[in-house]
């Protein structure tokens, strides 16, 4: 291994598992309060490229502007879907939530490839060009493309403001005791129905906002997402369940992983490698690198 | 009574062949299509029973798709290099037979394997290692490009030798509508022993079910192997059936359609995963062939939302609904 391209290799692993850290705060999110794992999450990604790709066409929107506003449509589609498809079943057992998933991934999929297929210019190549172009940026070790500093710093500056909501307003507080302890969380009055639906939205948010990597050139079709968000979901098991900071430790020692491996071996072995990670820390630490003990 | 219904199912299961034109042109499926989806649907019936006897056991797996394929691959492989003589009993090879059950019993292998390093693991984290399982064993069979043909796969010998089309179809059918019925059985015998027993005391409550002196360990293991040996042989089958294998066996599809299929059915029951297959399977195909390429996804996924909503016991409660009310009226 030629050691010069190792700090290259690293940076883009990094960048890479920015997508991650997106996609696995919000399904950690939404695990958290709820204790369901939407294994649609990938779709909601894959949904809210197509609300910015949509917006971008039709109105002429720039794309970040659209990008803006479809994180704040996800939010809403998200509540929708806590409202009309998890909240009826709820505490029916674990495998009828990966029922629903399951069943929302096929629908959600195939309505946007039916919805694209009747639009003409869904049939020219899938992708939004981003207005930044081919700007870069040199920070003196190396050059990067003006897409690639605005998605790191909109990763971290979502993050921060997750953080931040969490931990100083009442309802952030609020959404973390009801993932602490639900029954007691509602004996203090929290209205635990509504921390749900606002888990949900956000969740659906961030998944929307793991969607601006598709902005900057990447062609996209509407069976994208579904992957992503499973390593997403693996993502948050390696980091250990509910934890925020093990979902950003986990995307990016992924992305990393994934990267190295790929220069290694070829790009045929990307996900294997995740997974035999993932398999390796369990062995070792049964509830993930940050995850609580069992009782 | 339910010894009239299973009679009166297996009959037609086997007189199905044989309906006349008049009766088969109101399908979406005609002729060998109607058999070829049939066959299918039995290999998955046979996959979807063995993903509920893991479930039964208290485990879970989201990538059973792994044993489907190294069945598959295991008895693809000792076919082409080994080059067994050729054992034919009424044009069946016999041997592909055999080497079926060599496929299930790898899988059975690989299962313990696999149960092993999840012994610890609980829920979510058991689920996603099976699911990273899949992905590896994928990796591996298409890196190994001298031995399965990498992505171009390799070719399965039929399990009859027969050069018309349409017999071959038929005593294909007739083949693996046997394997179905006796893996059912046991399935329903193994659930009724002591064995059942102990799996349901593993499933209720881990901790109890070690009190009261069960091994979970084994027991768990048990269950890994036995709903792998199965899957392996509804792969193995399958496609030798269909006479080609690509990696595509170890899709994310193959892995979540067990789980589809149970959870609409019922789980925990014998019968769920059985009629769960027939339904949603019947329902996939049929509206496919009337040329809904997209389309019947949308129906699908519209479907399973309102069968788990109303449902959430699976398509079987609403038999027993049913029947409890025909009860009440006599």
């Amino acid at each position: 291994m030629d050691l010069a391209v190792l700090p290259e290799i690293v940076f883009w692993g990094l960048y890479a598992g920015c997508i991650y850290i997106l996609l696995a705060v919000g399904l950690n999110l939404i695990f958290g309060v709820m204790r369901v794992v939407n294994f649609a999450h990938g779709e909601l990604m894959v949904l809210a490229i197509y609300i910015t790709f949509f917006l971008h066409n039709i109105l002429d929107l720039n794309p970040y502007l659209a990008f803006a506003l479809s994180i704040i449509s996800m939010f809403f589609v998200g509540v929708g879907i806590e409202r009309v498809c998890f909240r009826p079943i709820m505490g029916t057992g674990k495998l009828n939530e990966i029922f629903m998933s399951l069943a929302l991934i096929y629908l959600i999929q195939n309505s946007i490839f039916i919805t694209c297929n009747n639009v003409d210019f869904c049939n020219d190549l899938n992708r939004i060009r981003s207005p930044l172009g081919y700007e870069e940026i040199s920070f003196g070790f190396m050059e990067l493309g003006a897409d690639h500093v605005v998605i790191i710093c909109v990763t971290i500056s979502l993050v921060v403001m997750l953080y931040l909501f969490m931990k100083k307003t009442s309802t952030g507080k609020a959404m973390m005791a009801t993932s602490q302890n639900r029954e007691v969380a509602m004996l203090t009055g929290i209205n635990v129905e509504r921390m749900d639906m606002l888990a949900f939205g956000l969740g659906s948010s961030f998944a929307a906002a793991a969607s601006l990597f598709w902005i900057s050139e990447i062609p996209f079709t509407p069976y994208s997402g579904s992957i992503n968000a499973i390593k997403a979901f693996a993502v948050i098991i390696l980091g250990g369940l509910g934890s925020i900071s093990g979902a950003i430790a986990g995307g990016l020692i992924y992305g990393v992983a994934e990267n190295i491996s790929a220069y290694l071996f070829g790009g045929g072995w990307k996900h294997a490698t995740s997974f035999i990670i993932l398999i390796i820390v369990l062995i070792i630490r049964p509830t993930g690198l940050f995850g609580e003990k069992e009782e | 009574m339910k010894h009239v219904v299973i009679c009166t199912i297996l009959l037609a299961a086997l007189a199905i062949p044989y309906l006349p034109v008049a009766v088969t042109q109101f399908l979406p499926f005609k002729g060998a299509s109607l058999l070829g989806f049939l066959i299918l649907m039995y290999a998955f019936i046979m996959f979807a029973s063995a993903w509920n006897l893991l479930t039964y056991s208290g485990q879970g797996s989201l990538g059973h798709a792994a044993f489907l394929g190294i069945g598959a691959y295991t008895s693809a492989i000792i076919l082409r290099y080994l080059k067994p003589e050729p054992l034919l009993f009424n044009s069946i090879n016999l041997e592909v037979i055999l080497t079926v059950m060599a496929g299930g019993l790898a899988a059975s292998i690989v299962g313990v394997f696999i149960g092993l390093t999840c012994v610890r693991l609980r829920e979510w984290f058991l689920g996603m290692v099976t699911f990273g399982f899949a992905i590896i064993i994928s990796t591996i069979t298409t890196e190994l490009r001298d031995i399965t043909g990498g992505h171009d796969g390799l070719p399965t010998k039929h399990l009859v030798a027969a050069t018309d089309f349409l017999s071959r179809y038929k005593m294909e059918y007739y083949i693996i509508l046997a394997f179905t019925v006796v893996v059912i059985y046991l399935i329903h015998r193994i659930l009724r022993s002591k064995l059942g027993l102990a799996f349901e005391a593993i499933r209720e409550n881990e901790l109890e079910a070690k009190v009261m002196g069960i091994n979970t360990v084994k027991y768990k293991l048990i269950g890994f192997a036995l709903s792998a040996f199965f899957s392996g042989i509804a792969g193995a089958l399958m496609y030798h059936h269909i006479g080609y294998l690509t990696p595509e066996v170890f899709s994310v599809e193959n892995s979540f359609k067990p789980i589809i299929y149970c959870i609409a059915g019922g789980l925990f029951t014998v019968e769920g995963p059985v009629l769960g297959t027939v339904i949603i399977s019947a329902l996939w195909d049929g509206l496919k062939s009337l040329g809904l390429m997209h389309e019947h996804l949308v129906i699908i996924g519209l479907l399973l939302i309102i069968i788990v909503i109303f449902l959430p016991k699976g398509l079987v409660s609403l038999l027993k609904k049913v029947g409890r009310k025909s009860d009440a009226k006599v």
